[in-house]
């Protein structure tokens, strides 16, 4: 079997047509269901009040967007709300503001990746440089922002607790996203991408 | 030889009478009051529980609605001892929320410094926390209440009795069947393990760690595949995207159809929807639930001369 190239995995090839069908709503439902076990799970392990000190619930989030474009961010944005419900690290008011936090921890992978076209498989050092600076680093940076400033902005922290929880927040979801993710992009994407769920544009 | 009429029954199975009924957390007892109420009443009711002490910023008020919300399990007949997977977060937020307000209370000239045991405290900061600790607890334990006492059926009725579209009642109710799904397969991973020989006791916790990991390649494996069936399986049953039939009739809904509205829904509901508008209105115009209101606060104020 002939493997495709980076560029190709993304490029529509010609006369194919992609459209959005059930298969992507119902990969967008058990890809929350994954999401949600994953993160209660996370939320339980090693809690440090509102922050899991290991939360690989990102590592969903990041490549949910990167297999199934929105229907993973979307995912991405959903899960937590059942997740933090289910483990008590939230409750659900909370979990909404972190909404908009959540899609985007989702998503800037999934656009990092449609953008340059870097291999989900992670097969070159640019695929894994793409993976670890927009797939770990900058949404965990952008999500422990939001997070720890809608935790002000509720009143469950003080301003200048601020710095503490974002650093809490931003290590305890890097360090299980590079693990966990990479592994399982290694492993799994080979299969998705095969599959009639994977999307090469946002939305099929 | 006996011959088999059609009237004879082939086998005389013992009928076992269900008693308890799964919910998202455990089980409850079918007799449980909830269960009188419509999923949609209890779909109100978590709303009301889980998101008013957002408008409330008194902690006795707080205290109260966190009983409100164990005598509520009490009366639902939840197994409270099930409850014990939330006491380590219940402690790590109040050790993470005092400690931060101890190390970085802020720097505000007005707030009142305190020593207690030989550690500098602000008062201020201090009792702020303390209040928002309540009120994260008061909002987690309606969470709580909900998600003990329902299955995820239940859900799917609420939400589709407030006229939620298909397509998102789906996706809610799919992905948190899917959720227990992939609890079933992780187990039979697990245990397909240690069948072969496996013994994760022996193994030290970064092995542990590594093969937890591990066991997410068969999961993803699964979901792909289960994504084909159910999206088969609901193509061949004539299910769109919209919720309506080929024809562009509205589907019939049969689970909704099980449950009927009665008057005391309409009672309940109207009481809470009342007193949420009512506490929210009052919170956000007159500020009567502000933190300056509280008695606690008041009383310490009074005996350590901090003016308000």
């Amino acid at each position: 079997m002939t493997t495709q190239t980076a560029k190709e995995i993304w490029t529509l090839e010609e006369g194919e047509v992609r459209k959005p069908g059930i298969v992507h709503v119902v990969m967008l439902a058990l890809f929350t269901g994954i999401g949600i076990v994953v993160g209660t799970f996370g939320s339980l392990a090693v809690p440090i009040g509102f922050v899991s000190a290991f939360w690989p619930g990102q590592a969903v989030q990041s490549i949910g967007s990167i297999w199934f474009g929105w229907w993973g961010g979307i995912a991405a944005g959903l899960f937590p709300l059942i997740s933090n419900s289910l483990s008590g690290s939230a409750p659900l008011p909370v979990s909404i503001a972190y909404l908009p936090a959540n899609l985007l921890q989702g998503m800037i992978a999934g656009w990092a990746f449609r953008r340059f076209f870097a291999d989900p498989s992670l097969r070159s050092g640019r695929d894994w440089w793409i993976w670890i600076i927009f797939g770990a680093l900058l949404p965990n940076a952008i999500g422990a922002a939001w997070g720890t400033t809608m935790l002000v902005a509720f009143g469950l922290i003080t301003q200048a607790a601020q710095p503490t929880a974002f650093l809490g927040w931003f290590i305890g979801n890097t360090i299980p996203t590079v693990i966990l993710g990479s592994i399982i992009l290694k492993f799994v994407s080979p299969l998705v991408v095969r599959s009639k769920a994977f999307c090469k544009g946002y939305w099929a | 030889m006996t011959e088999i009429t059609a009237s004879t029954p082939l086998t005389t199975l013992p009928t076992r009478k269900a008693t308890a009924r799964k919910t998202l957390l455990g089980q409850v007892p079918l007799d449980s009051p909830f269960y009188a109420f419509h999923p949609v009443t209890r779909l109100i009711l978590f709303v009301f529980l889980g998101v008013i002490p957002l408008f409330i910023f008194i902690p006795e008020i707080n205290f109260i609605l966190l009983l409100v919300n164990l005598i509520l399990l009490r009366w639902g007949k939840v197994d409270l001892r099930r409850l014990r997977i939330y006491m380590p977060i219940i402690f790590t937020v109040a050790i993470f929320m005092f400690t931060v307000v101890i190390l970085a209370p802020g720097k505000d000239p007005s707030y009142t410094p305190l020593t207690v045991l030989g550690i500098t405290i602000y008062y201020q900061p201090f009792f702020f926390t303390f209040a928002s600790y309540w009120r994260l607890i008061a909002m987690l334990f309606g969470t709580i209440l909900y998600f003990s006492t329902n299955h995820e059926r239940d859900m799917l009725v609420g939400l589709r009795t407030l006229r939620m579209p298909f397509v998102v009642s789906y996706v809610i109710s799919l992905s948190i069947r899917a959720a227990g799904m992939f609890m079933e397969d992780f187990r039979i991973i697990r245990e397909a393990e240690q069948a072969r020989g496996l013994d994760t006791k022996a193994m030290r916790f970064s092995d542990q760690a590594k093969l937890y990991v591990m066991y997410l390649v068969p999961l993803f494996s699964i979901a792909l595949r289960r994504a084909d069936e159910i999206s088969n399986a609901l193509f061949a049953r004539g299910y769109t995207l919209t919720g309506r039939v080929g024809t562009g009739g509205k589907r019939s809904d049969y689970i909704r159809s099980r449950y009927v509205m009665r008057g005391r829904d309409w009672v309940a509901i109207f009481i809470l929807v009342t007193i949420f508008a009512a506490v929210a209105i009052a919170q956000i115009f007159f500020g009567v639930f502000a933190l300056t209101h509280s008695p606690l606060n008041i009383y310490l104020r009074t005996i350590l001369n901090i003016p308000n």
